[in-house]
């Protein structure tokens, strides 16, 4: 009934474009900053949440990402490194992770494993997260440069959020809208290109398309077996969502992913494992040992159906908001204050989202991994599991690591919570299966 | 709504001992004067750290209570947290869980993410309106003035629905005179401070200030308007000690303990202790809209803190102003634990106060620690070294 | 008659534990982990076979537990050390609902069904402080011997406070009160109820629920045991096989093995 097929097999090549496509894209941005930097060019400082890769694109803008860089230093296991210099420079052991890797990257000029980066012209960082605040006020004294902070005002209360029509969500919107316009001279003086409106409705068409796409893609992991693993391959496709937000390449990656996924599901193509758990993982993957953390759940017939950080790390694209690019500017306000508010909620108010993606995609339990240097995304979880368990009698494990320190990551320590977890999990399966013979 | 007074025992009292009745009202983990305000039927609004615009809740005839942690075992909250978080979040919400405090309505602020998740966690906890008073973050557009009086606008009919009245634009005024006094009166005794600094000693005007967060504002008033003239003549002798600023204490509160062995040393001269308290400067005029006025004090005429991002504001050129403007000699730059834009801050000071050649000490606390020998010996140290300078 | 074994090899003890196919413990064997496991984890087998009159070929299926369950070789699976204290206490106390497991190197607070299954864990195994590792320490300070450590806290009447977070310095700290003239068996009783104290807060995690097993080493301190129940507020259920529980549920474990390959087949329903 189900089978797994590996990547790059089937007649069409299909199964595993995605994973390809991704790494090929992930390349191919990080060689177009290389030139960048060599040439000197200006580049835009960006964060998962609330990039406005669509403005930035309009202004022939790189973007550069300092938390996907971050990251890539834990995978590719050189992070100590970088983390050490950054200690060395002042930064307390417990602040997070991806602001010293970066505040590294920048004494060494730029120089990462995939590449080196040019240096930011400008930071635009929102309030999703308070950190990227005193991370922009980092590189201005560093570079002089400008720093635009866009203020995004999250939910209220839980289960207060507003929407279009109300007049608090106008408020909102409004003030975003304002900053938006402020921030267009400052990116026309940085890029040197004037501000054509027709080239962010080009961008903003191609984000239309991504966002849809990406949404009917994690739609499509309700397929049983699921299509694809929302921890590992997850992470290939956000490179491309914050990356290529706004371009074409974006845009085709993504309706590409869809077909991909699509005939997965048709043909009951899984992932590599013999699907026995499906599970949902709530906070940032162990980057330290990526690979290990995902077999450790994946050799016990585990994969992840679903993660609310494919949620709050694309920026809210996973709501499939389609701008109205007849209004472009208000619609992106819209837009952009309803993503990142949405990605906010991921990390404050998880439990409505979880329990319905729990329904929708069948959902055997749930995973939590508060990490050691992101109070963001860990301060309240467990408070958050408590609520869940309260709501819904399903299996749930809490493990605690980090997403960059590899000094607070103790495999054997990880693997014997979720070996226990799996024998709950397989214990639950035993007395739900005596039940039906008995 | 029938006036209480919840805090009379010092009043008609000598010098001495109204400070030891602030004290002892700062360390009562009871806090009996929220109590008595809500045993004569008065409700209660708890705000976070570090500054919330209080004129809002005192003028629906609410008690705004100052929600800063406290010196008590995390033995409900901390199983709603993870590790690797300041002690200040846990410690709030366990006043709340032991009941040692009972709110009508929480609010918290955008200051940082440890402090926005304890909204979320306060609001699953507990029956009563929990919220995010979303302060701009981007103080320098042209747009905040207008977004933070709508913001003030969507908080004030959530006070109308706790406390069940209407707060009218006169009510407003009338309490922004009130904390405009208050202010004016924190002034006065932060310039006592920095002029006459052996009057009044750092851990006995922190209690003066504190206790202003846990009493009604009118309360707060007269216990200032009666002591500034008691502080002013004091027999106290005159002893020169080492000028210093204090940064750090704009959130989780060092301990009354550790500001009395950093007094020992030192003549504490300027600090953010409780900053939030006094963080508008100037008298606020209500002349227009009350909740204009007040967004436009809060853009326009505060203070600096690591976790209010302003372009006009650099942090580290505040903290040289205030040094200055304080005649220090030296500063001490403290962070709590795990307090991020406390740590990433200290970086930025650090290196600023270097360049200036300014010397200063660095260092982290924690609002429960209760053994500071090592801190008071490295303080001690740095102390005699600028002496022999 | 059929028998089944499990092995729990902890960090400092191996010990290893017979059932009979009646769920009776027939042996129990215990040793010194060191610092080759295999041959500590056969050691402890090979000595529970004596003191149970058997041989090898009789034990059926054998179970490896505890943090070098991977090594126990001759084992024929792991289970973690998690669910087999949790069937252990279930197995002693038939109503447990929370475990509190305190062993030499880690602290673990572990919530049942009543049918035996994990519901819920929390584990303490980053810091020494809350576990028996504290108590060592102490016991090295005070210059006391470990089996007296309960007894002369009992004695204790007003437990100072120690607020150390750090085994390190809890030496220096229980010396400082020496020094500030405070007894002995009121600085040991603090100690105990500050180690009870952070186990009490991982119980609490998970949500404390009549009745509460307390196993591990630790259990037979009788110290322990009443601060313990006084820091959750509930009594504990102790077994003089306290420190066997893991062994023993990873036994059970084992048993279920042993009875399931006995077994007929279950009829299979028509399509």
């Amino acid at each position: 009934m189900t089978q797994a097929v590996r990547g790059g097999g089937g007649t069409t090549g299909i199964v595993g474009r995605g994973n390809d496509d991704g790494a090929r894209l992930f390349r191919q941005w990080f060689h177009e900053l290389a030139a960048a930097a060599e040439a000197g060019r200006p580049a835009a400082y960006v964060f998962v949440m609330g990039s406005l890769g669509e403005l930035m694109r309009t202004f022939d803008l790189p973007v550069v990402f300092p938390e996907i860089n971050s990251l890539q230093t834990a995978v590719r296991r050189v992070a100590h490194e970088y983390l050490n210099e950054a200690e060395d420079y002042g930064y307390s052991p417990d602040i997070c992770g991806y602001v010293k890797a970066d505040v590294a990257t920048q004494l060494r000029g730029g120089l990462l494993p995939m590449g080196r980066i040019p240096k930011p012209s400008i930071a635009v960082n929102t309030n999703a997260c308070n950190t990227y605040i005193k991370w922009a006020e980092i590189w201005e004294r560093m570079y002089k440069i400008p720093v635009f902070t866009l203020d995004v005002p999250g939910t209220r209360a839980d289960g207060a959020q507003t929407w279009p029509g109300d007049p608090d969500f106008e408020n909102d919107r409004r003030y975003v809208e304002g900053q938006l316009r402020e921030l267009i001279p400052v990116l026309e003086r940085v890029s040197g290109v004037r501000f054509d409106v027709d080239r962010l409705r080009e961008a903003m068409g191609h984000a239309n398309t991504l966002c849809r796409s990406w949404k009917r893609v994690l739609a499509l992991n309700a397929s049983r077996p699921s299509v694809f693993n929302a921890l590992t391959d997850g992470t290939i496709y956000l490179g491309v969502a914050n990356g290529f937000r706004g371009a074409s390449e974006g845009a085709s990656y993504f309706t590409d992913l869809v077909e991909e996924m699509e005939y997965k599901s048709a043909n009951g193509i899984g992932t590599l494992t013999a699907e026995q758990s499906r599970l949902l993982f709530v906070g940032v993957p162990c980057y330290p040992i990526f690979r290990r953390f995902s077999e450790m759940f994946t050799e016990l017939g585990g994969t992840f159906v679903g993660s609310t950080y494919l949620h709050f790390a694309s920026g809210g694209a996973n709501l499939g908001y389609e701008y109205d690019l007849a209004r472009p500017i208000e619609s992106l306000a819209e837009g952009v204050l309803i993503g990142v508010r949405d990605a906010m909620d991921n990390m404050f108010h998880q439990t409505p989202a979880l329990l319905g993606m729990i329904d929708t995609l069948a959902a055997d339990g749930v995973v939590y991994h508060p990490i050691k240097s992101c109070r963001t995304v860990s301060t309240g979880l467990a408070d958050s599991r408590r609520a869940l368990l309260a709501a819904r009698d399903l299996p749930s494990l809490f493990i605690e690591s980090d997403m960059m320190d590899r000094r607070v990551v103790s495999e054997a320590q990880l693997k014997n919570r979720i070996d226990a977890f799996f024998e709950g999990l397989a214990s639950r399966r035993a007395q739900a299966a005596s039940r039906l013979t008995a | 709504m029938t006036p209480v007074v919840t805090f009379p025992e010092w009043q008609g009292r000598p010098l001495e001992e109204v400070l030891r009745c602030c004290t002892d009202l700062l360390e009562d983990e009871h806090f009996p004067t929220v109590a008595r305000w809500r045993a004569a039927g008065g409700k209660v609004a708890g705000h976070f750290q570090v500054y919330f615009p209080e004129e809002i809740v005192h003028a629906a005839g609410m008690l705004p209570f100052k929600v800063r942690g406290g010196p008590v075992e995390a033995m409900q909250a901390d199983s709603r947290f993870g590790s690797y978080l300041c002690s200040i979040v846990k410690t709030s919400l366990e006043l709340a869980l032991s009941k040692r405090v009972v709110l009508d309505l929480f609010v918290t602020h955008p200051i940082c993410d440890a402090a926005r998740n304890l909204g979320a966690v306060w609001g699953r906890n507990f029956p009563y309106p929990c919220e995010i008073l979303y302060l701009p973050q981007n103080a320098n557009s042209a747009h905040a003035a207008a977004y933070l009086r709508d913001e003030y606008d969507r908080l004030r009919r959530r006070v109308e629905r706790v406390a069940g009245r209407p707060v009218t634009d006169d009510d407003l005024r009338n309490s922004i005179v009130v904390f405009n006094e208050n202010r004016a009166l924190l002034r006065e005794l932060y310039a006592m401070r920095r002029e006459t600094p052996w009057l009044v000693r750092v851990d006995e005007a922190y209690a003066l200030v504190a206790v202003g967060g846990m009493i009604p504002r009118e309360e707060h008033n007269a216990l200032l308007r009666a002591v500034l003239p008691l502080l002013r003549a004091r027999p106290a002798k005159r002893l020169d000690k080492v000028r210093v600023v204090f940064e750090g204490g704009f959130c989780e509160q060092p301990p009354l303990d550790l500001l009395r062995a950093i007094g020992r040393s030192c003549d504490v001269v300027d600090d953010d202790l409780l900053i939030g308290l006094r963080w508008i400067l100037e008298d606020v005029t209500a002349n227009g809209g009350p909740l204009t006025a007040l967004a436009h004090a809060y853009l326009e005429h505060s203070s600096y803190s690591p976790v209010q991002h302003d372009l006009r504001k650099p942090k580290e050129e505040m903290l040289l102003q205030r040094f200055r403007a304080a005649g220090a000699q030296a500063a001490i730059v403290t962070a709590a634990k795990m307090c991020e834009p406390g740590l990433e801050e200290q970086v930025a000071y650090a290196r600023a106060l270097e360049k200036e050649g300014v010397p200063f000490f660095v260092s982290e606390f924690e609002e429960n620690m209760t053994s500071f020998e090592q801190l008071e010996v490295q303080l001690e140290t740095f102390v005699e070294n600028l002496l022999f300078e | 008659m059929a028998y089944a074994a499990g092995v729990d090899v902890g960090s400092t003890q191996t010990k290893a534990v017979i059932v009979d196919e009646r769920r009776k413990i027939v042996a129990r064997a215990l040793t010194m982990t060191g610092a080759h496991v295999t041959r500590a984890a056969e050691q402890a087998f090979a000595e529970a076979l004596r003191a149970g009159d058997l041989e090898e070929g009789e034990v059926e299926y054998v179970v490896g537990t505890g943090y070098g369950r991977y090594k126990v070789t001759f084992g024929n699976t792991q289970v973690t050390e998690i669910s087999c204290h949790g069937r252990g206490a279930v197995h002693m106390f038939p109503k447990t609902r929370t475990v509190v497991d305190m062993g030499g190197q880690d602290t673990k607070a572990i919530r049942v069904h009543p049918n035996g299954e994990i519901q819920d864990f929390c584990m303490n195994d980053k810091c020494a402080a809350g576990t028996g590792r504290f108590l060592g320490a102490a016991a090295r300070a005070l210059d006391i011997p470990l089996d007296e450590l309960g007894g002369t806290a009992l004695k204790g009447e007003k437990a100072v406070r120690i607020s150390t977070t750090c085994t390190v310095f809890a030496e220096s700290e229980v010396l400082g009160w020496l020094g500030r003239g405070k007894k002995i068996e009121d600085v040991l009783l603090g100690v105990h109820e500050s180690i009870a104290g952070r186990s009490a807060g991982l119980a609490r995690r998970v949500g404390i629920e009549e009745e509460v097993t307390f196993t591990g080493g630790v259990a037979l301190n009788v110290a322990m045991i009443a601060t313990l129940s006084r820091a959750l507020g509930v009594a504990v259920n102790v077994s003089e096989d306290s420190h066997y529980m893991g062994a023993l549920g990873a036994a059970l474990f084992a048993l279920d093995h042993v009875l399931a390959a006995r077994a007929p087949a279950p009829a299979r329903q028509s399509a």
